[in-house]
């Protein structure tokens, strides 16, 4: 008889995919817009920049100018990513090597100082805090809150806090953890096609 | 606000904001539905737009801009959005979100789409922006002396009204003016020439204020030996402030007018002159409003001149531009254009010294004129305070001249000069290469 709690987390992670899904699929209802204009440069290409040397923080002035927050989110994501993994092993009962154990709790820890930090910011900068819905704070506690719980445990409050966690996701923006995904992607197509992406490249028409 | 603002929204009835609201969500596509379930309101954005620079104010941040469309969306197309309004931010639209509106995309947006390159997530906020601009129009929101613009275009064929008879008049004396300055009789300014491989249009504030920007794209043509002409009547303006009403018949409507007169006389290039709207509109805009492909290339005047250069058809001198020159990128030129480089090429030619401003190209400041601003008088005051970056960026640059190849950024540069104490001189890339031209022999330029 499996554990109720790693049963619950297996539904809430059916019902976050499926939610995700419901979303994608309502967003694709709405239709693609047709393109007539002759293109000056190549969609794919401007995907492929948009999703690796436009990310890089010298890309873009809004990381170079906060770099903090650029590094606190890197930490965050990376500590989400790192529970995630930690949980898929943990339900598929594997037992992890002791050095792996350690970096993993040191990325759980800085996933953690991550999305405090953030959290912090948003309740103490005016600016981003007049910026933000309870979604904001909600989206941020609970991650953290996995996180938390996946470095102290105990175990069946780890679960819980999954289980939370993956119930919000296609509720709150959490879901931009797909709607990042195919934004950036038509981005890269738009300023492809324009030939604006890849940056840094001579074009001559 | 003003009160004209306040009127309308008085007489806003139930019909008018379904209507509205019917506008807004049938402008949205895929992509755009994607970007507004994408924002993660983490505020990095603020400072990538020239109005946050100029004034801290959290209505100038692009994500609180983007959020007011995004809890319109949320309230009335999402299921969250009707179930928890209060978790997700989600607000429906109504007399006090109008107003956040009309404010957020008209009054503190010039479309400049710098907030893209720098969205964490890579959200193109302009998109979105249009949408609500698109649907504010359906319920007469659209500020009145912008509409007033795009009125004239559809009933004049160009937004300055200017009469056929006066354009024509004014087109003959530059014509004159053109063959003093060359000293060759049969220097022209074609009109409806039939079969000529290059049409070219301009902006009317050409003909009205800057006709010296005219004759020296004329005077680039004829050292060229180009093949061209303009119309007379219908399809000589580039200009299509639809792009900034967001009212896509009525863009398409305009931009018809070029399309249509590549057709009547029979040519082969469309050529946009110096303008950085009036090129999206006609390169990228056009086929999407009209729904279909054009049968013949859209190029820069700009793409031209650098094919000039590179070919050997015109020779310069640059040192007839010996002044430190600084390069101004207009945004709907190079960020939604994609021509970052001709005038660079052009430039680097034509003068003794270009130095670019900090940053520059896709990454450029909006000189903050664009998005119809200069056509709204009411945010005239907002308008040169968001130029300040611009004005800080020329200044930094030490240059004495400032090409622009862009009437409208012309216009707010100019007013920039003034207003920050530039004191530069403001050009069009054609001016500038005109000033360079090595005069070729008669002989050698008749087509």
């Amino acid at each position: 008889m499996p554990n109720p709690w790693t049963l619950g987390v297996v539904a809430a992670a059916g019902w976050a995919l499926a939610g995700l899904w419901l979303l994608r699929d309502r967003t694709r209802a709405y239709g693609e817009r047709a393109l007539h204009a002759p293109p000056a440069g190549e969609a794919g290409a401007g995907v492929r920049y948009a999703f690796t040397q436009a990310m890089r923080p010298g890309a873009k002035e809004s990381v170079r100018e906060h770099l903090p927050s650029y590094a606190a989110g890197l930490a965050y994501h990376g500590g989400i990513f790192t529970g995630l993994g930690l949980l898929i092993s943990s339900l598929l009962g594997l037992e992890l090597p002791r050095p792996l154990l350690g970096l993993i709790q040191a990325l759980l820890g800085l996933g953690i100082l991550g999305g405090a930090s953030l959290l912090l910011k948003r309740l103490l900068q005016p600016e981003l805090r007049g910026l933000s819905h309870p979604d904001d704070y909600l989206s941020n506690l609970l991650p953290t809150a996995f996180l938390v719980l996946a470095l102290t445990g105990p175990v069946w409050a780890w679960r819980l806090s999954t289980i939370l966690l993956l119930i919000y996701v296609p509720l709150g923006k959490i879901r931009h953890c797909l709607f990042f995904f195919v934004a950036r992607r038509h981005l890269g197509a738009f300023f492809g096609r324009r030939g604006v992406f890849p940056q840094g490249e001579l074009r001559v028409p | 606000m003003s009160h004209d603002l306040e009127q309308k929204l008085d007489a806003l009835t139930e019909a008018d904001y379904a209507r509205g609201l019917e506008v807004f969500q049938g402008h949205l596509k895929e992509a755009e539905v994607s970007f507004l379930n994408a924002c993660v309101r983490c505020g990095l954005c603020a400072d990538s737009c020239h109005y946050h620079r100029a004034e801290a104010d959290l209505e100038n941040v692009p994500a609180r801009k983007l959020d007011h469309i995004t809890a319109v969306f949320k309230a009335h197309f999402t299921t969250m959005g009707r179930l928890a309004p209060g978790l997700v931010g989600a607000r429906r639209m109504d007399r006090d979100m109008l107003r956040a509106w009309v404010d957020a995309v008209f009054g503190r947006c010039t479309l400049c789409g710098r907030c893209s390159l720098n969205c964490t997530i890579g959200i193109p906020m302009p998109s979105l922006f249009r949408a609500a601009r698109r649907a504010l129009g359906a319920m007469g929101l659209v500020p009145e002396d912008l509409q007033a613009t795009v009125d004239n275009s559809l009933r004049h064929g160009n937004n300055m009204a200017i009469e056929r008879e006066e354009w024509v008049e004014t087109v003959e004396w530059i014509e004159e003016e053109l063959q003093a300055e060359t000293g060759d009789p049969q220097a022209r300014i074609p009109l409806d020439k039939q079969g000529a491989r290059c049409l070219f249009t301009v902006n009317p504030r050409e003909a009205k204020f800057f006709p010296l920007s005219l004759q020296a794209s004329a005077k680039v043509f004829w050292a060229a030996g180009e093949d061209w002409t303009m119309a007379s009547d219908g399809g000589w303006d580039l200009t299509n402030y639809a792009l900034f009403t967001c009212e896509d018949d009525q863009a398409a409507a305009i931009v018809k007018n070029l399309a249509d007169a590549m057709t009547r006389l029979g040519c082969q290039v469309l050529v946009i002159g110096e303008c950085g709207h009036g090129y999206q509109s006609a390169r990228w805009m056009g086929p999407e409003w009209l729904k279909q492909s054009f049968p013949f290339p859209v190029l820069s005047i700009l793409e031209l001149m650098d094919g000039y250069l590179e070919a050997g058809r015109i020779q310069v001198d640059p040192s007839k531009n010996a002044q430190p020159v600084t390069l101004h990128d207009p945004c709907n030129l190079v960020r939604h254009g994609g021509i970052s480089e001709p005038q660079r090429r052009v430039l680097r030619r034509t003068v003794t010294q270009l130095v670019e401003m900090a940053p520059h190209g896709a990454e450029n400041f909006c000189c903050g004129g664009g998005g119809g601003q200069l056509a709204m008088g009411q945010y005239r005051n907002r308008r040169l305070g968001a130029g300040r970056m611009k004005a800080d960026q020329i200044k930094a640059s030490g240059a004495r001249v400032v090409a622009a190849p862009c009437h409208n950024c012309i216009d707010q540069l100019s007013e920039l000069n003034k207003e920050y104490q530039l004191k530069v001189q403001i050009k069009t890339v054609a001016e500038l290469v005109a000033a360079a031209l090595v005069p070729p022999a008669s002989a050698e330029v008749q087509p």
